[in-house]
């Protein structure tokens, strides 16, 4: 059937299209040539992190696209002198990520769900401060927050865990993505389940955030993402290197580790940081777009 | 977290319609309250009690291990605006920010404006676009540091293909070491920000250009306007809140400009302070010399200074959007 309709719509399109229909065409595929090259460019540096990850010291400078050898000399490099060892890095990122996750959905549905839905004094103006914060550079809490921490301890041994989640621990783009996604709801649900005498926090828990999943696969996967690559509160807060994530890690090992110049089982560690990150955007692709776009929304 | 579930529906007018508006009830407020207490504490302390906290820092001599010594006034703030390093950084966050935000909002919406039009395959190429944005800034500026090394993929291919002589006439021998060389390392790292961050802008300003309805574009096409003309007549303005979005995004960024610089350049911003920034002076400050007070001061500066360009953006771009 397709087969059928396809060239009608081509043969329609032809008799209907103006002069120069020939230019257009070319000027059509010559764009085409261009977004494909451009959008193969974007997976160039990281197929390269890969490719370099399996070749040897003198080979991973030279220009060819097949290791020679092909060796895991750079991953066993990496496997065996980072320390602390890559499963350790790779389960801080992985404890820093889930936490940090765990407490924007919970915090994030809360008050989002407040915000949009919970009608009380001083919630506008509330709400204007959340978003205030998005203003606030990191940069400025850097000190207040490392010596706030640092005075109750929130900076040495496991500590440093909390002290980096509590940080991270929610932040005003969940908030506002989720409360943005209850202001969608039909009001008629949630009154019916609160005219059967459902609380506020049944109607909430039992109708209100099982509707918002999309939202919250959203927030969740934002918050995944931006905290697995987390860099800058890991590196305040987090001063021993058993607490590290694996993004602080690979920096401080190129810097201090005498990583420097050792190419192969650099990349072999950016191939590991990445390929979580990267699993999720194949599979959720949409999520990441939908979020990034939903957060713009509001401009 | 007690929230007094059962007394709600007493509270509340008799199951008749329009009971929505006025049930503002006491039980009501009560679970609004429960409910953002959490996330209000955090947002309260760590960002207006952290902002508190460091100008109250900034007027201090402040030792490390006992905290306030003795109170200096504006002392701080004198000491760093005569601090060398803190110019060099000032300028150079100045001039990477003055370069980059430009650069990467005409990137991102190029990059919209083809994903936004009707062609074959353009999930994949929003997706293609946006791939750079997910790595984390650790793996793709030390993946990028290696690219474009003296012995890099950059400087190879460039050879490769013949493009030396060209790069030659601007001075740059063949085996140039771009995040090596004072010269460059900043160009460098507005590159690979450019490269990373015009995925994400791309996004915004799809969202963007979705809310501008189909009849304006039928009636341009009725006027006869062409592609380039309906580009700038009618997109372009009937963007402005995009624009005013993206550019505040970008302006508060590139303020903040520090993993690529200390990742890049260590704790001095080497080569020579070549990649020295506000942000990284403040670690440096911090973490290098010690010295809270004067880390403090300069994130107080930085605030302002971030605070001031926004509201002088609000005023450019006219009536701002919800935040």
């Amino acid at each position: 059937m397709t087969a059928t309709t396809q060239p009608i719509r081509a043969e329609t399109a032809a008799t209907i299209a103006p002069v120069g229909d020939r230019g257009a065409r070319l000027r059509r595929r010559l764009a085409y040539i261009a977004m494909i090259t451009y959008a193969v460019l974007m997976f160039v540096p990281f197929a390269w992190s890969i490719i370099t990850s399996f070749k040897t010291l003198p080979d991973s400078v030279r220009l060819s696209i097949l290791p020679n050898p092909f060796t895991f000399q750079g991953w066993e490099f990496a496997w065996n002198n980072l320390n602390p060892s890559l499963p350790v890095l790779f389960l801080n990122s992985a404890i820093f990520a889930g936490a940090v996750t765990l407490t924007n959905l919970a915090l994030g549905s809360l008050a989002g769900y407040a915000f949009a839905r919970l009608k009380f004094p001083g919630r506008e103006l509330l709400f204007v401060v959340v978003l205030a914060t998005l203003m606030i550079p990191d940069q400025l809490r850097l000190v207040p927050i490392y010596v706030g921490f640092n005075n109750i301890g929130l900076t040495t041994g496991i500590a440093q865990y909390i002290g980096v989640i509590l940080v991270l621990a929610i932040s005003a783009t969940s908030v506002f993505l989720l409360r943005q996604y209850f202001l969608s709801i039909p009001h008629e649900l949630e009154e019916a389940a609160r005219l059967d005498g459902a609380g506020f926090f049944t109607t909430f828990w039992r109708v209100m955030l099982p509707l918002a999943t999309p939202a919250l696969s959203a927030v969740a996967i934002l918050q995944f993402q931006g905290t697995w690559n987390s860099f800058f509160w890991p590196l305040i807060i987090a001063r021993d290197q058993g607490h590290w994530p694996l993004s602080l890690g690979l920096v401080q090992f190129r810097l201090a580790g005498g990583f420097s110049n050792n190419w192969p089982p650099l990349m072999a560690t950016i191939v590991l940081a990445t390929i979580p990150i990267l699993i999720l955007y194949i599979f959720f692709q949409r999520y990441f777009v939908e979020g990034v776009a939903a957060a713009a929304v509001k401009g | 977290m007690g929230v007094g579930p059962a007394a709600s529906v007493a509270a509340k007018p008799p199951g008749r319609t329009g009971g929505r508006r006025g049930s503002g009830s006491r039980a009501e407020a009560i679970a609004g309250y429960s409910f953002v207490s959490i996330p209000m504490l955090l947002f309260l302390i760590l960002n207006i009690g952290a902002i508190l906290y460091a100008v109250y820092i900034s007027v201090w001599d402040w030792n490390i291990r006992s905290g306030p010594v003795k109170l200096v006034g504006l002392d701080n703030y004198t000491r760093l605006l005569n601090d060398e390093v803190f110019q060099t950084g000032i300028k150079n966050t100045l001039y990477y920010t003055a370069i980059w935000v430009p650069l990467t909002m005409a990137a991102g919406l190029f990059l919209a404006v083809i994903v936004n039009a009707k062609i074959r395959g353009r999930t994949f190429f929003r997706a293609a676009f946006y791939f750079p944005a997910i790595a984390s800034s650790a793996a793709i500026t030390t993946l990028w540091i290696f690219i474009v090394q003296p012995n890099g993929l950059f400087n190879q291919v460039r050879g490769a293909i013949g493009l030396n002589p060209l790069f030659e006439f601007f001075g740059f021998i063949a085996k140039q070491n771009w995040m090596g060389d004072q010269d460059t390392a900043l160009q460098s790292v507005i590159l690979l920000n450019t490269w990373t961050t015009s995925g994400t802008f791309m996004l915004f300003y799809l969202a963007s250009l979705q809310t501008i309805s189909r009849e304006v574009y039928e009636a341009a096409a009725i006027d006869g306007a062409n592609a380039w003309q309906t580009f700038w007549r009618v997109t372009f303005p009937l963007l402005r809140p995009g624009h005013y979005f993206v550019a505040t995004v970008a302006v508060i960024g590139g303020l903040q400009l520090f993993d690529q610089a200390l990742i890049g350049g260590g704790v001095n911003g080497d080569p020579n302070n070549a990649l020295m920034t506000t942000v990284l002076f403040i670690y440096n400050a911090s973490f290098k010399r010690f010295d809270f007070s004067l880390a403090a001061a300069a994130g107080v500066i930085l605030f302002v200074v971030i605070l001031t360009a926004t509201l002088v953006q609000r005023r450019l771009f006219g009536q701002a959007p919800s935040w």
